[in-house]
């Protein structure tokens, strides 16, 4: 507080809240700015690819089956970043989970000489049972993370960098680097690549049901609210009576039952595990999160702007393969724009404080 | 789910004659230096006791043994005439016991209504609840009355505490101080940080909070602040507590007195 402005004047201090009409409340939040910008991108590309195959519904419905995963990963890490955690293990839990849930698949399908010759007797107990088990190795994996961080009063960055060498590591070590074979092709075929109506994919409509539940968590519950609380001050919270520990374990097997769930997803999509893939699955969630307009510092957070973060990569790559450049462009676009993002992010956060 | 009633509750009705707190002999050492040497003090409901002295005459020390934030190695603490040996913050507030920081007490990003609640967040009822979704309007009409009560007017419940001026998010620490607590609410220089004008929004609701029952304890160095406010003044020195008279019989120059030392006539 400077002596130029009286902060007990009132109304000046109370200014913000005339801003309390339907438009100004959306003009307020960064996932109107980002729906700007993802809007500005169909438009843009729609106009300029040949025959407007850009906005061709099929194509949109593509862009958003590509961005499955990492919307799944980030709504996770939105909560994590709106609690003042990160987690950088995210894309090798989700390769140790992919790996370990596809053994459990083949594995009880049935013998070997079965599954290699294609027949799997027990194919449908065996495909939910691979399935659960990448959800729980998910799981634990960020339970491990949230007891290390706590009961060791360690940072989140540093841990989860410990920790994804950990989880790529038994991965590799598991499938000697080479992926799960013999992984049921019924789970592309079913689920990875199957469409409702034959239009809409399937693992979308998976993904956009989760995320809508965890909308609401986010917004109408108290473990939402807490959440953000401990990212806004950690101290308040804690003599708020709040076990700020319980809380973090939980943020963290959270984010990991997300990964579980993309891994699934990764599974059916590819009828296989991917254990080279998913290198930058945390950089590429903790920018969404970041375009999304969940602040770096904690606090605040959005999943309908993590949502339409996770979009703007794929829609970039997206419309430049369509015109035949490369689409490495991408990268450096969302570089820039992130860049951006956390820039008005913290000049945002300046200006209040 | 078992958490904190959803409305604010009056104080317990309870023997006014009867201490809130009462603190006898109690002593305190960090290594060699010994803070406090046999302090006694006694908080009553419905009274503002102001607790001055010089810097390092104990002060923080004992506000923060009755607190809870620190255990004191000899002397009693009775909390309604029950002697009880707190063990943590937490132990206090179930006591009834709370406390104002002057800083960090709230969630800058959460709105006012959130900061009042959090911690104790009322769940809606049936399914809602149990699936834990809060209940955001009667946590805002709580709050509006709660803050009434205090005669603190503020014009939204739902924008960030960060865009409230220091005097309104100190009001709001100690209105909400005020409306968990049972027993006392103690307070630690709550003005140091805010201009006259803010001061007086929180002394406000310091006066406020004695009319409702509960026993008051502000740390101060203004003291003629404290002389208007406080309905007894106590001082300490060499870490014990030398003087306990009513704020009325008192004069600056004899606060100041007894403070450095001198003898002061009743």
């Amino acid at each position: 507080m400077t002596a130029m402005t009286d902060p007990a004047d009132l109304p000046e201090a109370l200014g913000p809240e005339e801003a309390t009409g339907i438009l100004a409340q959306i003009r307020g939040s960064s996932a109107f700015w980002i729906g700007i910008v993802v809007i500005g991108l169909i438009i843009v590309f729609g106009l300029i690819t040949p025959n407007n195959a850009y906005i061709k519904p099929s194509n949109l419905l593509n862009i958003g089956l590509n961005a499955s995963q990492i919307m799944l990963i980030a709504v996770g890490m939105t909560f994590l970043i709106g609690a003042g955690h990160l987690d950088l293990s995210v894309g090798y839990n989700l390769i140790l989970a992919s790996v370990l849930g596809a053994k459990v698949m083949v594995g009880l399908a049935g013998s070997t000489t079965q599954v290699a010759a294609g027949e799997y007797p027990n194919l449908i107990p065996a495909v939910i049972a691979g399935a659960l088990v990448a959800m729980l190795v998910g799981s634990l994996a960020g339970l491990l993370n949230g007891l290390l961080i706590t009961r060791l009063k360690l940072n989140s960055f540093i841990v989860t960098l410990a920790t994804s060498g950990i989880f790529y590591g038994f991965a590799l070590i598991l499938t000697s680097a080479s992926n799960v074979p013999f992984v049921p092709d019924i789970i592309q075929t079913e689920f990875g690549s199957n469409r409702l109506f034959g239009f809409i994919p399937l693992p979308l409509m998976v993904t956009l049901a989760i995320c809508a539940v965890m909308w609401v968590v986010m917004r109408t519950t108290r473990f939402g609210m807490r959440t953000l609380a401990l990212g806004s001050s950690r101290e308040s919270t804690i003599r708020s009576g709040i076990d700020i520990d319980r809380h973090t374990i939980r943020l963290f097997v959270l984010q990991g039952l997300m990964v579980g769930f993309a891994a699934v997803i990764d599974l059916a999509r590819n009828a296989g595990t991917n254990v080279v893939g998913h290198q930058s699955d945390n950089l590429q969630a903790i920018s969404a999160v970041v375009l999304g307009g969940t602040s770096l510092f904690g606090g605040i957070a959005s999943i309908g702007g993590t949502l339409l973060g996770s979009l703007i990569p794929v829609m970039m790559a997206n419309g430049l393969v369509i015109m035949n450049v490369q689409p490495f462009y991408q990268l450096v676009a969302v570089g820039i724009i992130l860049i951006i993002a956390v820039y008005l992010d913290q000049r945002r956060r300046s200006r209040l404080s | 789910m078992g958490i904190a009633p959803a409305a604010a509750p009056p104080p317990p009705v309870r023997d006014p004659s009867v201490p809130a707190i009462r603190a006898t002999g109690i002593t305190k050492s960090y290594g060699h230096l010994q803070a406090l040497r046999g302090a006694d003090l006694v908080l009553r409901p419905g009274e503002v006791l102001a607790l001055v002295g010089d810097n390092g005459a104990g002060k923080s020390t004992l506000t923060k043994i009755l607190c809870g934030a620190v255990q004191a190695d000899a002397g009693e603490v009775a909390y309604w005439g029950e002697p009880v040996k707190v063990q943590s913050i937490g132990h206090a507030l179930e006591l009834g016991v709370h406390t104002v920081y002057q800083d960090l007490a709230l969630a800058p990003d959460l709105s006012v209504s959130d900061n009042l609640f959090l911690g104790r967040e009322p769940v809606r009822s049936g399914i809602r609840g149990r699936l834990g979704m809060i209940d955001r309007d009667q946590m805002r009409d709580e709050t509006r009355a709660a803050l009434a009560r205090l005669g603190i007017n503020l014009r939204s419940l739902r924008v960030p505490v960060r865009n409230l001026s220091g005097g309104q998010r100190q009001a709001l620490a100690v209105a909400r101080s005020i409306t968990w607590a049972t027993t006392a609410v103690l307070m630690d220089e709550p003005t140091a940080a805010l201009g006259p004008k803010q001061s007086a929004i929180v002394y406000d609701t310091v006066t406020n909070a004695a009319a409702r029952g509960l026993a008051v304890l502000v740390i101060s160095h203004d003291i003629p602040r404290m002389l208007h406010v406080a309905d007894r003044i106590a001082v300490m020195r060499h870490g014990m507590v030398v003087a306990e008279r009513p704020a009325a019989s008192l004069k600056l120059t004899d606060v100041i007195g007894l403070m450095l030392g001198e003898e002061v006539s009743e």
